[in-house]
């Protein structure tokens, strides 16, 4: 039978174009919509790895004053440490997490080349954060003393450098400042939940001699804005003309999630308009081509195909319809994975293949069933009534 | 005969009113798609509240220096002090503004932070970007003279800081931890114009502004009007020979600079140069070109694909109209007309349904301040859309159609 | 063979009803060769509908091989007109967008058969009927006569034992005509029962009985 149907349907094959024209481009809609949600959720799976809950970061900008600006900010630091709403305070540059600000470099070992979110900060910034260590340790005072620098990597950046080795001990890069890791955490998604998993890495600055830029800040749960005032105003008071920027890491986190969200929900929403549209195209189409074909259902009826073996043959001739536009579309679907176009995991792309291929059948029976059920409706008897 | 053609149309639409739903929805959906895209193009680039006068405007945003091997790049706003030295005496330009591109300040009102952004202006920013004061004044060379501490506040932090709607002219307000004296109120900009759009404006003269800093890297930039459109021409030539004039290699901010550019630009090439770097505006247009050309693809192939399917309804009527000797153009056209007719409906109610979304996108504060129109070129390019996406949908199964031959035809009826 | 009892068929409109059929009875034995006249709408189509089980009558008994068939369901019904029954239509009713061989093999679709075993059967029913060199033709390249000869081979591939034809002539010129009711003759010879409903005396006259309907009713 599938081969009958398949003949059937290639003789028509002009007419048929334009349904697997239709199904074609549907097909590779959804292919797109379903890589680019599978994508985020597979990335949102992922823990950020920090807490940005209760955290404020405060960008210290001495705008046009230059005079012992080192001090200033270490007496900034220790007046915020000394209330007792703060938990913990971290220095740090500017690219705290969900910030605009990045800061990278290029890390090296033993030929294998990465590049790498680099995070000036002190000895407190695994308290602030909440930041896991896996193996090894954070920086002691120690450390400012030691030749080699010492660096804190997160997992991913330890596993691109060096996969299944022991991470601690190995020296980064040459020449007269090599990096020593001491130690490796867990995530750190500075960028937000939607991102995928990048290499960060943690340097030492010393907070006598290293001009920081920002200041990370754990505050008690429950702490009010009255608090924030007070703080900001003995702060303003300590630092004449500096512009003091303070943002919770929660609001930029919403703000930094909504780059991902926003365009994927405004995508979602128009392809689900456009499948819409097909469906009902579909449903019209075949209902008209159903009404077209009246004679045939009525000689299949007389030459012995039961009502049900009716709605199965336009059924399945829908479905060798999908196939080909499908199969198509998969010449087309394969190509991101192969010439990494975007650059997603190829999991997703099988994924988001199968999804696609299972919606897209969905759709159609959906499409199909209503008007194959009112074909095997039709009376053979008034079908092949002569006029 | 059009009148006649359209006549038929509005019979086919009432006859089978599932078919003309699918169509029309088709249609309505597309189009609707199209013109909120088009209206959101038109809200980032087009000339609005306060940047009114954008289509006779330049800016200058950005400065990109580089060392001798080109190997390390930077690119920043300017100072003030350099803008204000060559940029705000540009002789072909009318009137320059020069204004900061992004700075944050807090204040605190009955125990809520309010986050600001914050402008520092010169006076002639007030000329150049056409604000609404909802109350008071902008600030004038007097108060820069006297260094005042005043401010003008957008109606948002008014009512934030000094709740209601009543009137704050004069009043105090203290915003991180110095006093102002309010002097003005505006009606708010939306964040997506980011050289207007603040919630407190300063004159350049107040202590956090930064303004006396020298050398090239800062956080001003500048919107320069000419007299007419065509006079923007002379304004960006002009800035280039002061920018080609400057001598190299030199020394800024603690980079030996051995290429420097700057450019006065429109303002769609000025905003497009901070994510592609060469060719935006073809860049641009081509890339939305592409975006609609997607958006319409596959309504198209459902449009065309439910036509031609319909041709068999139709079949009766077209071969009468043969049989009495109409050419096959004449059929042709009629469909064609038809098609268009039917797009043109879908296009009317697309229009109410744009208008029913921008309204909850303005209403719905995601973008604030935001007032999304159907502008008069909006409307124009929705209506060619319209015919052109009628024309598209109805010219194959109409070409169809009028090819069928007459016998085959009557008999099928 | 076929044993209809009281048959009554009535069409139903909102506004008006028709009596199509009024009490027929009739039994067409097997091998016998009928045909059934009588004037436009007098129920002929519809009487040789229910002999084929395409419509149900209102009221009455049909029974086909001795199966007394108004309990049946539709699957049944199906099969018994795919194994018993071939039809021959007015107007050929051939699938134009498959070859004559393919459309030969359609009533082979709906029983289980390897589709080595369908293509040969459809070979020698399509040179029963004088065609086997047109098999890869489509039906818009044929002749009317030759459409019709297709229809037969279709009509008799799955060897059943009732055929059943609808003014099979009706659009054919009388060359053509006379060669259809032959191949008819041909295959009654062989053992089919035929019932044929026909507007030509002559042709009427050739088979072993004819049966006229007048309004419903059978009149002789």
């Amino acid at each position: 039978m599938t081969k009958h149907l398949l003949k059937l349907i290639w003789n028509k094959k002009r007419r048929h174009g334009l349904v697997i024209a239709e199904i074609l481009v549907s097909f590779l809609v959804l292919f797109g919509l379903f890589s680019l949600v599978l994508y985020n959720g597979q990335n949102y799976r992922q823990p950020l790895g920090f807490r940005y809950q209760n955290t404020w970061a405060l960008n210290l900008n001495s705008g046009s004053d230059t005079a012992a600006l080192i001090g200033k900010v270490n007496q900034i630091v220790g007046k915020i440490r000394s209330y007792p709403e703060v938990m913990a305070a971290s220095l740090t540059e500017s690219n705290t997490p969900f910030s605009m600000n990045t800061s990278n470099r290029t890390m090296e070992y033993e030929g294998v080349e990465i590049v790498s979110d680099v995070f000036f900060t002190d000895f407190d910034y695994p308290k602030v954060l909440d930041i896991n260590i896996l193996q090894g340790r954070w920086f002691q005072k120690s450390d400012l003393t030691s030749t080699y620098r010492p660096v804190v990597l997160n997992q991913e950046a330890a596993l691109r450098l060096f996969g299944a080795e022991n991470p601690l001990g190995k020296v980064l890069g040459s020449g007269e400042n090599p990096n020593r890791v001491v130690g490796v955490i867990g995530n750190f998604k500075s960028r937000g939940e939607y991102t995928p998993l990048e290499p960060a890495a943690f340097e030492l600055g010393n907070p006598q001699e290293h001009r920081f830029s920002a200041c990370l800040i754990q505050v008690k749960p429950g702490v009010t804005a009255e608090f924030e005032a007070r703080m900001m105003k003995d702060l303003g008071a300590m630092a004449k003309g500096w512009n003091l920027e303070l943002s919770y890491l929660a609001n930029q986190r919403k703000s930094k999630n909504q780059i991902a969200t926003v365009p994927a929900l405004i995508f979602a929403v128009i392809c689900g308009f456009l499948l819409l549209n097909v469906a009902l195209g579909l449903f019209g189409v075949l209902n008209l081509n159903i009404n077209k074909r009246r004679d045939e259902i009525g000689l299949r009826r007389a030459l012995g195909a039961s009502a049900t073996g009716i709605t199965r043959q336009f059924v399945a001739e829908m479905w060798l319809l999908t196939a080909i536009g499908v199969a198509i579309g998969l010449i087309f679907a394969v190509q991101f994975p192969i010439l990494h176009i975007f650059d997603l995991p190829t999991s997703v792309y099988t994924a988001a293949l199968f999804l696609a291929l299972a919606s897209i059948y969905a759709l159609v029976t959906v499409c199909a069933l209503y008007p194959s059920s009112q074909a095997a409706k039709i009376q053979p008897a008034t079908a092949l009534h002569e006029e | 005969m059009l009148k006649n053609y359209i006549k038929i149309a509005w019979k086919v639409l009432l006859r089978r009113p599932f078919y003309t739903f699918i169509t029309l929805f088709g249609i309505t959906f597309t189009l609707t798609i199209l013109m909120v895209i088009a209206s959101f193009v038109d809200h980032l680039i087009g000339n609005h509240y306060p940047e009114v006068y954008r289509d006779r405007s330049v800016y200058i945003s950005r400065v990109k220096q580089q060392d001798s091997l080109r190997q390390s790049t930077r690119i920043s706003p300017l100072t003030f002090q350099f803008l204000n030295q060559y940029a705000a005496s540009l002789k072909s330009a009318d009137k320059v503004g020069i204004v900061n591109m992004f700075n944050q300040a807090n204040a605190y009102s009955n125990g809520q932070r309010i986050k600001l952004g914050v402008k520092y202006a010169n006076p002639e920013f007030w000329e150049v970007a056409r604000f609404d004061f909802l109350e008071g004044k902008p600030f004038n060379e007097a108060h820069i003279r006297n260094r005042d501490n005043v401010v003008v506040i957008s109606d948002k932090l008014r009512g934030q800081y000094f709740g209601g709607n009543g009137p704050a002219t004069g009043k105090t307000i203290e915003i991180d931890n110095e006093r102002f004296r309010v002097i003005g109120v505006v009606k708010g900009v939306p964040s997506t114009r980011p050289m207007t759009s603040g919630d407190a404006y300063f004159p350049y003269t107040v202590s956090k502004s930064n303004y006396e800093k020298q050398g090239y890297i800062g956080s001003f930039v500048v919107l320069a009007t000419a007299k007419t459109r065509a006079g923007r021409k002379a304004i960006e030539e002009e800035y280039a020979e002061i920018i080609r004039r400057i001598p190299k290699p030199l020394e800024d901010d603690g980079m030996r600079v051995y290429h420097m550019e700057s450019e006065a630009l429109p303002y769609l090439e000025s905003w497009l140069s901070n994510f592609v770097e060469e060719d935006g505006v073809p860049k641009f247009y081509s890339a939305l070109f592409l975006l609609a050309l997607v958006i319409l693809l596959l309504p198209t192939i459902n449009l065309v694909n439910l036509n031609i399917s319909r041709i068999v309804e139709r079949s009766s009527e077209i071969s009468i109209r043969k049989a009495f000797g109409a050419p096959s153009s004449t059929i042709l056209w009629q469909f064609v007309v038809e098609n268009m007719f039917i797009a043109l409906v879908g296009g009317v109610i697309a229009l109410a349904f744009t208008l029913v979304v921008l309204t909850m996108i303005n209403q719905s504060g995601w973008i604030p301040n935001a007032v999304l129109v159907i502008n008069f070129p909006v409307f124009l390019v929705s209506i060619l859309l319209c015919l052109l996406f009628g024309f598209i949908s109805g010219v194959y199964p109409a070409w169809r159609m009028s090819r069928m031959p007459v016998a085959d035809a009557l008999r099928a009826g | 063979m076929i044993k209809l009892t009281a048959i009554e068929k009535v069409y139903r409109t909102s506004t008006i009803e028709t009596l199509a059929l009024d009490n027929i009875n009739l039994e067409i034995p097997k091998g016998e060769f009928v045909s059934i006249m009588g004037p436009s709408g007098c129920g002929k189509s519809t009487l040789l509908n229910v002999m084929g089980l395409l419509d149900n009558p209102s009221k009455g008994a049909v029974e086909i091989d001795g199966m007394e068939i108004s309990r049946y369901s539709d699957k049944k019904l199906a099969r018994l007109r795919n194994q018993k029954i071939g039809f021959i239509f007015q107007s050929f009713h051939l699938i134009n967008d498959l070859s004559v061989l393919d459309n030969v093999e359609i009533p082979l679709l709906y029983r289980t058969s390897t589709g080595r075993s369908r293509r040969e059967l459809a070979k020698e029913a399509l040179e029963k009927v004088g065609l086997s060199n047109r098999m890869k033709h489509f039906p818009s390249q044929l002749s009317g006569g030759q459409k019709q000869r297709v229809a037969i081979a279709r009509a008799i591939v799955g060897k059943p034992e009732i055929i059943l034809a609808d003014e099979p002539t009706g659009n054919l010129d009388s060359v053509m005509g006379a060669e259809i009711l032959n191949i008819l003759l041909q295959l009654n010879q062989e053992g089919a029962t035929i019932a044929m409903v026909t507007h030509d005396e002559q042709m009427a006259r050739k088979t072993n009985r004819l049966i006229r309907l007048f309004d419903g009713r059978q009149v002789s």
